[in-house]
Protein backbone atom coordinates (compact mmCIF):
# COMPACT_ATOMS: atom_id res chain seq x y z
CA UNK A 1 0.00 0.00 0.00
CA UNK A 2 1.32 3.38 -1.11
CA UNK A 3 1.92 5.75 1.79
CA UNK A 4 -0.73 8.46 -0.01
CA UNK A 5 -3.42 5.52 0.02
CA UNK A 6 -2.74 5.20 4.08
CA UNK A 7 -3.62 9.24 4.79
CA UNK A 8 -7.13 9.43 4.57
CA UNK A 9 -9.21 10.80 6.88
CA UNK A 10 -11.06 8.03 9.15
CA UNK A 11 -14.80 9.10 8.90
CA UNK A 12 -16.85 6.66 10.75
CA UNK A 13 -19.43 7.32 14.04
CA UNK A 14 -23.21 8.09 13.87
CA UNK A 15 -23.00 11.33 15.46
CA UNK A 16 -24.57 14.64 13.52
CA UNK A 17 -22.64 15.91 10.74
CA UNK A 18 -20.55 18.55 10.97
CA UNK A 19 -20.22 21.25 8.63
CA UNK A 20 -17.31 22.08 7.19
CA UNK A 21 -16.44 25.54 5.32
CA UNK A 22 -16.48 23.21 2.14
CA UNK A 23 -19.53 21.67 2.51
CA UNK A 24 -22.21 24.57 1.31
CA UNK A 25 -24.95 22.33 1.19
CA UNK A 26 -24.41 21.05 4.99
CA UNK A 27 -23.81 23.93 6.29
CA UNK A 28 -27.34 25.33 5.01
CA UNK A 29 -28.87 22.78 6.35
CA UNK A 30 -26.93 23.28 9.58
CA UNK A 31 -28.38 26.95 10.16
CA UNK A 32 -31.71 26.08 9.35
CA UNK A 33 -31.91 22.93 11.82
CA UNK A 34 -30.43 25.33 14.40
CA UNK A 35 -31.94 28.63 14.46
CA UNK A 36 -35.46 26.82 13.28
CA UNK A 37 -35.43 24.77 16.19
CA UNK A 38 -34.45 27.82 18.49
CA UNK A 39 -37.09 29.54 16.56
CA UNK A 40 -39.69 27.16 17.06
CA UNK A 41 -39.17 26.70 20.81
CA UNK A 42 -39.07 30.29 21.18
CA UNK A 43 -42.55 30.24 19.15
CA UNK A 44 -44.05 28.07 21.37
CA UNK A 45 -42.85 29.28 24.50
CA UNK A 46 -44.33 32.35 23.72
CA UNK A 47 -47.42 31.32 22.44
CA UNK A 48 -48.55 28.47 24.48
CA UNK A 49 -46.77 28.89 27.74
CA UNK A 50 -48.78 26.14 29.11
CA UNK A 51 -47.00 23.77 28.72
CA UNK A 52 -44.01 24.79 26.68
CA UNK A 53 -42.81 26.94 29.06
CA UNK A 54 -43.58 25.02 31.88
CA UNK A 55 -41.70 22.53 30.31
CA UNK A 56 -39.02 24.84 29.77
CA UNK A 57 -38.75 25.33 33.89
CA UNK A 58 -39.25 22.29 34.43
CA UNK A 59 -36.34 20.43 32.71
CA UNK A 60 -32.71 22.58 33.09
CA UNK A 61 -31.39 20.52 35.65
CA UNK A 62 -31.96 17.51 33.57
CA UNK A 63 -29.66 19.45 30.93
CA UNK A 64 -27.03 19.79 33.51
CA UNK A 65 -26.89 16.11 34.50
CA UNK A 66 -26.76 15.49 30.19
CA UNK A 67 -23.72 17.58 30.44
CA UNK A 68 -21.97 15.79 33.49
CA UNK A 69 -22.35 12.34 31.86
CA UNK A 70 -21.33 13.42 28.34
CA UNK A 71 -18.65 15.38 29.47
CA UNK A 72 -17.12 12.91 31.89
CA UNK A 73 -17.55 9.68 29.91
CA UNK A 74 -16.28 11.65 26.82
CA UNK A 75 -12.74 12.38 29.22
CA UNK A 76 -13.00 8.57 30.71
CA UNK A 77 -13.53 7.37 27.24
CA UNK A 78 -10.03 9.33 25.66
CA UNK A 79 -8.36 8.05 28.21
CA UNK A 80 -9.49 3.99 27.55
CA UNK A 81 -9.97 4.82 24.34
CA UNK A 82 -5.81 5.63 24.11
CA UNK A 83 -4.92 3.16 26.79
CA UNK A 84 -6.73 0.20 24.39
CA UNK A 85 -5.79 2.10 20.44
CA UNK A 86 -2.14 1.56 22.43
CA UNK A 87 -2.83 -2.18 23.47
CA UNK A 88 -4.30 -2.81 20.27
CA UNK A 89 -0.86 -2.16 17.93
CA UNK A 90 1.05 -3.09 21.04
CA UNK A 91 3.69 -6.08 20.23
CA UNK A 92 3.27 -7.35 23.66
CA UNK A 93 0.99 -10.35 23.30
CA UNK A 94 -0.83 -9.94 26.41
CA UNK A 95 -1.44 -6.39 26.49
CA UNK A 96 -2.54 -6.56 22.85
CA UNK A 97 -4.75 -10.01 23.81
CA UNK A 98 -6.54 -7.68 26.33
CA UNK A 99 -7.55 -4.68 24.38
CA UNK A 100 -8.53 -6.33 21.73
CA UNK A 101 -10.75 -8.50 23.77
CA UNK A 102 -11.72 -5.35 25.77
CA UNK A 103 -13.05 -4.12 22.33
CA UNK A 104 -14.53 -7.16 20.95
CA UNK A 105 -17.18 -8.10 23.89
CA UNK A 106 -17.47 -4.37 24.39
CA UNK A 107 -18.76 -3.85 20.75
CA UNK A 108 -20.61 -7.17 20.73
CA UNK A 109 -22.86 -6.02 23.55
CA UNK A 110 -25.83 -3.35 23.53
CA UNK A 111 -25.29 0.50 25.33
CA UNK A 112 -28.70 -0.18 26.95
CA UNK A 113 -27.75 -3.52 28.28
CA UNK A 114 -24.14 -2.32 29.21
CA UNK A 115 -25.64 0.31 31.02
CA UNK A 116 -27.91 -1.61 32.87
CA UNK A 117 -25.47 -4.71 33.56
CA UNK A 118 -22.91 -2.01 35.03
CA UNK A 119 -24.82 -0.10 37.40
CA UNK A 120 -26.50 -2.96 38.95
CA UNK A 121 -23.02 -4.87 38.62
CA UNK A 122 -21.51 -2.39 40.28
CA UNK A 123 -24.37 -1.57 42.76
CA UNK A 124 -23.61 -5.27 44.19
CA UNK A 125 -19.71 -4.73 44.70
CA UNK A 126 -19.25 -1.08 45.56
CA UNK A 127 -21.85 2.06 46.54
CA UNK A 128 -21.34 4.75 43.45
CA UNK A 129 -23.79 6.99 43.12
CA UNK A 130 -26.30 6.58 39.81
CA UNK A 131 -24.83 9.39 38.08
CA UNK A 132 -21.13 7.91 38.38
CA UNK A 133 -22.21 4.28 37.38
CA UNK A 134 -23.69 6.01 34.38
CA UNK A 135 -20.77 7.92 33.55
CA UNK A 136 -18.69 4.85 33.88
CA UNK A 137 -20.93 2.67 31.59
CA UNK A 138 -21.01 4.95 29.06
CA UNK A 139 -16.80 5.34 28.90
CA UNK A 140 -16.36 1.68 29.22
CA UNK A 141 -18.85 1.21 26.51
CA UNK A 142 -17.31 4.30 24.06
CA UNK A 143 -13.83 3.31 25.22
CA UNK A 144 -13.80 0.56 22.72
CA UNK A 145 -15.12 2.75 20.01
CA UNK A 146 -12.24 5.46 20.41
CA UNK A 147 -9.40 2.76 21.24
CA UNK A 148 -10.62 1.23 17.53
CA UNK A 149 -10.60 5.48 16.18
CA UNK A 150 -6.79 5.98 18.09
CA UNK A 151 -5.81 2.86 16.56
CA UNK A 152 -6.84 3.89 13.12
CA UNK A 153 -5.47 6.85 13.46
CA UNK A 154 -1.76 5.92 14.43
CA UNK A 155 -1.59 3.35 12.10
CA UNK A 156 -2.72 6.43 9.36
CA UNK A 157 0.75 7.80 10.33
CA UNK A 158 3.50 6.82 8.00
CA UNK A 159 6.09 4.07 8.87
CA UNK A 160 8.63 6.91 7.56
CA UNK A 161 7.95 8.91 10.85
CA UNK A 162 8.84 6.23 13.20
CA UNK A 163 11.50 4.92 11.43
CA UNK A 164 13.07 8.82 10.65
CA UNK A 165 12.67 8.75 14.79
CA UNK A 166 14.15 5.61 15.93
CA UNK A 167 17.20 6.89 13.86
CA UNK A 168 17.67 10.05 15.42
CA UNK A 169 18.11 7.83 18.78
CA UNK A 170 14.88 7.68 20.06
CA UNK A 171 13.36 4.58 21.53
CA UNK A 172 10.46 3.33 20.59
CA UNK A 173 8.27 4.90 23.54
CA UNK A 174 9.83 8.28 22.96
CA UNK A 175 8.92 8.40 19.23
CA UNK A 176 5.52 7.53 20.28
CA UNK A 177 5.07 10.44 22.43
CA UNK A 178 6.86 12.87 20.38
CA UNK A 179 6.55 12.01 16.95
CA UNK A 180 3.49 9.55 16.28
CA UNK A 181 0.69 10.89 18.73
CA UNK A 182 0.73 14.71 17.75
CA UNK A 183 0.38 13.54 14.24
CA UNK A 184 -2.18 11.23 14.70
CA UNK A 185 -3.94 13.71 17.06
CA UNK A 186 -5.49 15.59 13.76
CA UNK A 187 -6.28 12.69 12.30
CA UNK A 188 -8.52 10.99 15.33
CA UNK A 189 -10.00 14.66 16.39
CA UNK A 190 -13.03 14.59 13.51
CA UNK A 191 -13.90 11.27 14.62
CA UNK A 192 -12.99 12.25 18.26
CA UNK A 193 -15.65 15.20 17.48
CA UNK A 194 -17.95 12.50 15.87
CA UNK A 195 -18.51 9.82 18.82
CA UNK A 196 -18.61 12.72 21.27
CA UNK A 197 -21.70 14.07 20.18
CA UNK A 198 -23.30 10.34 19.76
CA UNK A 199 -22.39 9.95 23.05
CA UNK A 200 -24.42 13.04 24.07
CA UNK A 201 -27.21 11.55 22.29
CA UNK A 202 -26.53 8.19 23.77
CA UNK A 203 -26.55 9.61 27.03
CA UNK A 204 -30.11 9.79 26.72
CA UNK A 205 -30.10 6.05 27.66
CA UNK A 206 -28.74 6.16 31.27
CA UNK A 207 -32.53 7.61 31.82
CA UNK A 208 -33.12 4.05 32.28
CA UNK A 209 -31.07 3.90 35.35
CA UNK A 210 -33.31 6.25 36.69
CA UNK A 211 -30.65 9.27 36.31
CA UNK A 212 -32.43 12.75 36.39
CA UNK A 213 -31.30 13.65 32.93
CA UNK A 214 -32.94 16.11 30.20
CA UNK A 215 -35.27 12.77 28.57
CA UNK A 216 -35.98 11.65 32.54
CA UNK A 217 -37.08 15.04 33.45
CA UNK A 218 -39.16 14.94 30.61
CA UNK A 219 -40.61 12.00 30.96
CA UNK A 220 -41.58 12.66 34.59
CA UNK A 221 -43.58 16.14 33.58
CA UNK A 222 -45.10 14.23 30.49
CA UNK A 223 -46.41 11.60 32.96
CA UNK A 224 -48.31 13.79 35.52
CA UNK A 225 -49.14 16.17 32.74
CA UNK A 226 -50.21 13.85 30.57
CA UNK A 227 -48.76 16.14 27.51
CA UNK A 228 -46.99 13.76 26.14
CA UNK A 229 -46.59 15.26 22.39
CA UNK A 230 -45.82 18.69 24.05
CA UNK A 231 -43.07 17.78 25.93
CA UNK A 232 -40.98 15.30 23.34
CA UNK A 233 -41.55 17.70 21.03
CA UNK A 234 -39.39 20.38 23.63
CA UNK A 235 -36.87 17.17 24.44
CA UNK A 236 -35.95 16.75 20.99
CA UNK A 237 -35.91 20.13 19.86
CA UNK A 238 -33.32 20.72 23.07
CA UNK A 239 -31.44 17.83 22.10
CA UNK A 240 -31.36 19.36 18.19
CA UNK A 241 -30.55 22.47 19.50
CA UNK A 242 -27.38 21.21 21.68
CA UNK A 243 -25.95 18.65 19.79
CA UNK A 244 -25.79 21.27 16.24
CA UNK A 245 -24.35 23.75 18.33
CA UNK A 246 -21.46 21.11 19.88
CA UNK A 247 -20.97 19.69 15.92
CA UNK A 248 -20.24 23.68 15.05
CA UNK A 249 -18.04 24.13 17.89
CA UNK A 250 -16.18 20.84 16.92
CA UNK A 251 -16.26 21.65 13.34
CA UNK A 252 -14.58 25.02 13.76
CA UNK A 253 -11.83 23.21 16.51
CA UNK A 254 -10.74 20.16 13.45
CA UNK A 255 -9.94 23.99 11.42
CA UNK A 256 -8.05 25.10 13.42
CA UNK A 257 -5.89 22.47 14.01
CA UNK A 258 -5.92 21.50 10.17
CA UNK A 259 -4.87 24.96 9.25
CA UNK A 260 -1.16 24.73 11.08
CA UNK A 261 -0.68 21.28 9.14
CA UNK B 1 -78.73 -21.20 -15.74
CA UNK B 2 -76.42 -24.14 -14.17
CA UNK B 3 -73.62 -21.71 -13.45
CA UNK B 4 -76.69 -19.29 -11.73
CA UNK B 5 -77.93 -21.64 -9.41
CA UNK B 6 -74.59 -22.66 -8.01
CA UNK B 7 -73.98 -18.54 -7.79
CA UNK B 8 -77.20 -18.23 -5.46
CA UNK B 9 -76.04 -21.71 -3.71
CA UNK B 10 -73.02 -20.18 -2.85
CA UNK B 11 -73.92 -16.37 -2.08
CA UNK B 12 -76.91 -17.97 0.43
CA UNK B 13 -74.43 -20.40 1.82
CA UNK B 14 -72.12 -17.29 2.24
CA UNK B 15 -75.20 -15.20 4.18
CA UNK B 16 -75.54 -18.38 6.05
CA UNK B 17 -72.14 -18.28 7.51
CA UNK B 18 -71.68 -14.23 7.77
CA UNK B 19 -74.80 -14.47 9.86
CA UNK B 20 -73.33 -17.39 12.42
CA UNK B 21 -69.96 -15.61 12.85
CA UNK B 22 -72.29 -12.90 13.63
CA UNK B 23 -74.90 -14.41 15.45
CA UNK B 24 -73.42 -13.40 19.12
CA UNK B 25 -72.01 -9.70 18.54
CA UNK B 26 -69.31 -10.30 20.77
CA UNK B 27 -67.12 -6.86 21.32
CA UNK B 28 -63.43 -7.38 21.23
CA UNK B 29 -61.55 -4.95 23.48
CA UNK B 30 -57.72 -4.44 24.06
CA UNK B 31 -56.98 -3.80 27.42
CA UNK B 32 -53.62 -2.29 28.29
CA UNK B 33 -51.84 -3.05 31.78
CA UNK B 34 -47.95 -2.53 33.08
CA UNK B 35 -47.02 -6.11 34.13
CA UNK B 36 -44.43 -4.91 36.32
CA UNK B 37 -46.78 -4.62 39.56
CA UNK B 38 -47.65 -7.61 41.68
CA UNK B 39 -49.71 -8.62 42.77
CA UNK B 40 -52.01 -6.69 40.21
CA UNK B 41 -50.13 -7.27 37.63
CA UNK B 42 -46.99 -9.46 36.77
CA UNK B 43 -45.82 -11.89 34.44
CA UNK B 44 -45.50 -15.22 35.65
CA UNK B 45 -43.11 -17.99 34.76
CA UNK B 46 -44.81 -19.07 31.86
CA UNK B 47 -44.58 -15.39 30.31
CA UNK B 48 -48.23 -15.01 30.72
CA UNK B 49 -49.57 -11.31 32.55
CA UNK B 50 -51.18 -12.67 35.01
CA UNK B 51 -52.75 -10.93 38.38
CA UNK B 52 -56.03 -9.52 40.41
CA UNK B 53 -56.42 -7.09 37.79
CA UNK B 54 -56.14 -9.56 34.69
CA UNK B 55 -58.76 -11.82 36.85
CA UNK B 56 -60.90 -9.26 37.51
CA UNK B 57 -61.38 -7.73 33.92
CA UNK B 58 -61.56 -11.33 32.42
CA UNK B 59 -64.42 -11.52 34.69
CA UNK B 60 -66.16 -8.27 34.14
CA UNK B 61 -65.91 -9.37 30.45
CA UNK B 62 -67.56 -11.75 31.22
CA UNK B 63 -70.31 -9.84 32.40
CA UNK B 64 -70.59 -7.21 30.39
CA UNK B 65 -70.04 -9.53 27.36
CA UNK B 66 -67.24 -8.39 25.54
CA UNK B 67 -64.21 -10.32 24.57
CA UNK B 68 -61.03 -8.97 26.14
CA UNK B 69 -57.34 -9.22 24.86
CA UNK B 70 -54.55 -7.80 27.52
CA UNK B 71 -51.61 -5.82 25.76
CA UNK B 72 -48.21 -5.81 28.38
CA UNK B 73 -47.72 -1.98 27.86
CA UNK B 74 -44.21 0.14 29.69
CA UNK B 75 -46.38 2.13 32.58
CA UNK B 76 -44.65 5.36 31.13
CA UNK B 77 -46.94 6.57 28.46
CA UNK B 78 -49.39 3.69 28.67
CA UNK B 79 -52.21 6.97 29.28
CA UNK B 80 -50.88 8.40 25.92
CA UNK B 81 -51.63 4.77 24.66
CA UNK B 82 -55.29 4.80 25.36
CA UNK B 83 -55.53 8.77 24.04
CA UNK B 84 -54.23 7.37 20.98
CA UNK B 85 -56.76 4.52 20.73
CA UNK B 86 -54.01 1.91 20.61
CA UNK B 87 -56.24 -0.13 23.15
CA UNK B 88 -59.81 0.33 24.63
CA UNK B 89 -58.64 0.40 28.04
CA UNK B 90 -56.41 0.62 30.72
CA UNK B 91 -56.45 -1.98 34.16
CA UNK B 92 -53.30 -1.69 35.89
CA UNK B 93 -53.61 -0.46 39.51
CA UNK B 94 -54.37 3.12 38.30
CA UNK B 95 -55.86 5.17 41.35
CA UNK B 96 -58.54 7.43 40.64
CA UNK B 97 -57.42 11.24 41.18
CA UNK B 98 -58.92 14.25 40.06
CA UNK B 99 -55.70 15.16 37.77
CA UNK B 100 -56.64 12.18 35.57
CA UNK B 101 -60.68 12.51 35.81
CA UNK B 102 -59.89 15.62 33.78
CA UNK B 103 -58.17 14.04 31.09
CA UNK B 104 -59.78 10.44 31.09
CA UNK B 105 -62.81 8.79 31.60
CA UNK B 106 -63.20 5.94 34.54
CA UNK B 107 -65.06 3.66 35.84
CA UNK B 108 -66.35 3.33 39.24
CA UNK B 109 -63.89 2.17 41.81
CA UNK B 110 -63.21 -1.32 41.90
CA UNK B 111 -60.73 -1.65 44.48
CA UNK B 112 -59.50 0.25 48.10
CA UNK B 113 -55.50 0.79 48.52
CA UNK B 114 -52.90 2.94 49.98
CA UNK B 115 -49.51 4.16 49.75
CA UNK B 116 -46.92 2.68 52.01
CA UNK B 117 -43.58 3.13 53.10
CA UNK B 118 -40.76 0.32 52.73
CA UNK B 119 -37.37 0.87 53.85
CA UNK B 120 -34.10 -1.37 54.93
CA UNK B 121 -34.42 -3.17 58.20
CA UNK B 122 -32.20 -0.79 59.59
CA UNK B 123 -33.87 2.48 59.26
CA UNK B 124 -35.76 3.90 62.38
CA UNK B 125 -38.11 6.68 60.30
CA UNK B 126 -41.64 5.52 60.07
CA UNK B 127 -43.00 8.37 57.52
CA UNK B 128 -41.53 10.21 54.40
CA UNK B 129 -41.07 13.01 56.27
CA UNK B 130 -38.49 11.25 58.69
CA UNK B 131 -36.13 11.08 55.76
CA UNK B 132 -35.59 14.57 55.08
CA UNK B 133 -32.49 14.82 53.31
CA UNK B 134 -32.57 11.61 51.88
CA UNK B 135 -33.29 9.84 48.37
CA UNK B 136 -36.77 8.15 48.14
CA UNK B 137 -37.82 5.80 45.11
CA UNK B 138 -41.05 5.63 43.06
CA UNK B 139 -42.12 4.69 40.01
CA UNK B 140 -42.42 7.15 37.72
CA UNK B 141 -46.23 9.32 37.23
CA UNK B 142 -47.70 6.70 40.35
CA UNK B 143 -49.46 8.39 42.93
CA UNK B 144 -46.44 7.10 45.42
CA UNK B 145 -44.07 9.56 43.14
CA UNK B 146 -46.25 12.36 43.52
CA UNK B 147 -47.14 11.30 47.12
CA UNK B 148 -42.78 12.23 47.83
CA UNK B 149 -43.00 14.97 46.11
CA UNK B 150 -45.02 16.34 47.97
CA UNK B 151 -43.02 16.35 50.82
CA UNK B 152 -40.11 19.39 51.11
CA UNK B 153 -36.71 18.25 51.49
CA UNK B 154 -36.80 14.74 50.56
CA UNK B 155 -35.08 13.76 46.89
CA UNK B 156 -37.61 11.59 44.51
CA UNK B 157 -36.39 9.52 42.01
CA UNK B 158 -38.49 8.07 39.37
CA UNK B 159 -37.62 4.73 37.62
CA UNK B 160 -39.76 2.93 35.13
CA UNK B 161 -40.09 -0.25 36.84
CA UNK B 162 -41.11 -0.49 40.75
CA UNK B 163 -38.77 -3.47 40.94
CA UNK B 164 -35.57 -1.40 39.54
CA UNK B 165 -36.68 0.99 42.70
CA UNK B 166 -36.68 -1.76 44.96
CA UNK B 167 -33.09 -3.26 43.30
CA UNK B 168 -31.66 0.01 44.01
CA UNK B 169 -33.06 0.19 47.78
CA UNK B 170 -31.05 -2.97 47.77
CA UNK B 171 -27.59 -1.66 46.48
CA UNK B 172 -27.81 1.24 48.64
CA UNK B 173 -28.91 3.94 46.72
CA UNK B 174 -31.70 4.93 48.26
CA UNK B 175 -33.51 5.15 52.00
CA UNK B 176 -36.65 3.87 50.94
CA UNK B 177 -39.79 3.57 48.20
CA UNK B 178 -43.07 4.22 48.24
CA UNK B 179 -45.83 1.98 46.32
CA UNK B 180 -49.57 0.72 46.23
CA UNK B 181 -49.34 -1.34 49.60
CA UNK B 182 -50.17 -4.74 47.63
CA UNK B 183 -46.82 -4.28 45.83
CA UNK B 184 -44.95 -3.46 49.16
CA UNK B 185 -46.23 -6.70 50.69
CA UNK B 186 -45.23 -8.87 47.36
CA UNK B 187 -41.74 -7.31 47.30
CA UNK B 188 -40.87 -6.55 51.45
CA UNK B 189 -42.42 -9.23 52.48
CA UNK B 190 -42.97 -12.22 49.80
CA UNK B 191 -39.49 -11.75 47.60
CA UNK B 192 -36.77 -13.62 48.99
CA UNK B 193 -33.74 -11.44 48.02
CA UNK B 194 -36.16 -9.00 49.88
CA UNK B 195 -37.23 -9.89 52.69
CA UNK B 196 -34.32 -10.16 54.68
CA UNK B 197 -33.51 -6.72 53.93
CA UNK B 198 -36.59 -4.90 54.05
CA UNK B 199 -39.26 -3.66 55.98
CA UNK B 200 -42.84 -1.76 55.66
CA UNK B 201 -43.19 1.33 58.10
CA UNK B 202 -46.30 2.72 59.73
CA UNK B 203 -49.44 1.79 57.94
CA UNK B 204 -50.84 3.06 54.69
CA UNK B 205 -51.08 6.76 54.65
CA UNK B 206 -53.31 7.51 51.62
CA UNK B 207 -57.02 5.99 50.96
CA UNK B 208 -56.82 5.52 47.18
CA UNK B 209 -59.30 3.52 44.66
CA UNK B 210 -58.35 1.81 41.49
CA UNK B 211 -60.65 2.32 38.36
CA UNK B 212 -60.61 0.99 34.83
CA UNK B 213 -59.14 4.07 32.38
CA UNK B 214 -60.86 4.48 29.20
CA UNK B 215 -60.92 7.56 26.66
CA UNK B 216 -61.94 10.75 27.45
CA UNK B 217 -65.84 10.70 25.92
CA UNK B 218 -66.00 6.89 25.48
CA UNK B 219 -69.37 6.55 27.41
CA UNK B 220 -70.31 3.45 25.92
CA UNK B 221 -67.87 1.57 27.30
CA UNK B 222 -67.62 2.99 30.71
CA UNK B 223 -71.19 2.20 30.79
CA UNK B 224 -70.76 -1.78 29.66
CA UNK B 225 -67.79 -2.09 32.23
CA UNK B 226 -69.62 -0.34 34.97
CA UNK B 227 -72.13 -3.11 34.24
CA UNK B 228 -69.98 -5.80 34.40
CA UNK B 229 -68.13 -4.19 37.38
CA UNK B 230 -71.19 -4.40 39.32
CA UNK B 231 -72.20 -8.05 38.65
CA UNK B 232 -68.88 -8.91 39.93
CA UNK B 233 -69.44 -7.25 43.09
CA UNK B 234 -73.29 -8.62 43.36
CA UNK B 235 -71.86 -12.07 42.59
CA UNK B 236 -68.85 -11.84 45.05
CA UNK B 237 -66.30 -12.40 42.05
CA UNK B 238 -64.06 -9.60 43.28
CA UNK B 239 -63.77 -10.82 47.09
CA UNK B 240 -63.30 -14.66 45.45
CA UNK B 241 -60.45 -13.24 43.75
CA UNK B 242 -58.90 -10.66 46.38
CA UNK B 243 -58.59 -13.91 48.29
CA UNK B 244 -56.97 -15.29 46.08
CA UNK B 245 -54.20 -12.97 45.53
CA UNK B 246 -53.90 -12.02 49.07
CA UNK B 247 -55.14 -8.82 48.88
CA UNK B 248 -57.00 -7.29 52.22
Amino acid sequence: MSIEAKKQIIDVGDGAAIPRKSDRGLFTAWRIAFFGAIGTISYLAYSKPDPYLEILKFVPDGIAVTFKVTLGAILLAIVIGLITGLGRISKNRFFNGVASLYVEIIRGIPLLVQIFYIYYALGNIVKVPAILSAIIAMAVCYGAYMGEVVRAGIESIAKGQREAALSLGMNGRQAMIHVILPQAVKVILPPVGNEFIALLKDSSLVSIIAVADLLRRGREYASESFTYFETYTVIALIYLIITLFFSKIIGVMEERVSVNK
Amino acid sequence: MKSLRILTAVLALGLCVASAAFAVPKKAITVASDATWPPMEFVDANKKVVGFDIDFINAVAKEAGLQVTVKNTAWDGIFAGVEAGQYDAIISSVTITPERQAKYDFTVPYVQIGQILVVPKAEKGTKIADLKGKKLGAQIGTTGAMEVKKVAGVELKTYDEVGLAFEDMAAGRIAGVVCDEPTAITYALQKKEYSSKFKIVGKSFTKEAYGIVVKKGNKELVAQLNKGIAAVQKKKIDAQLKKKWQLK
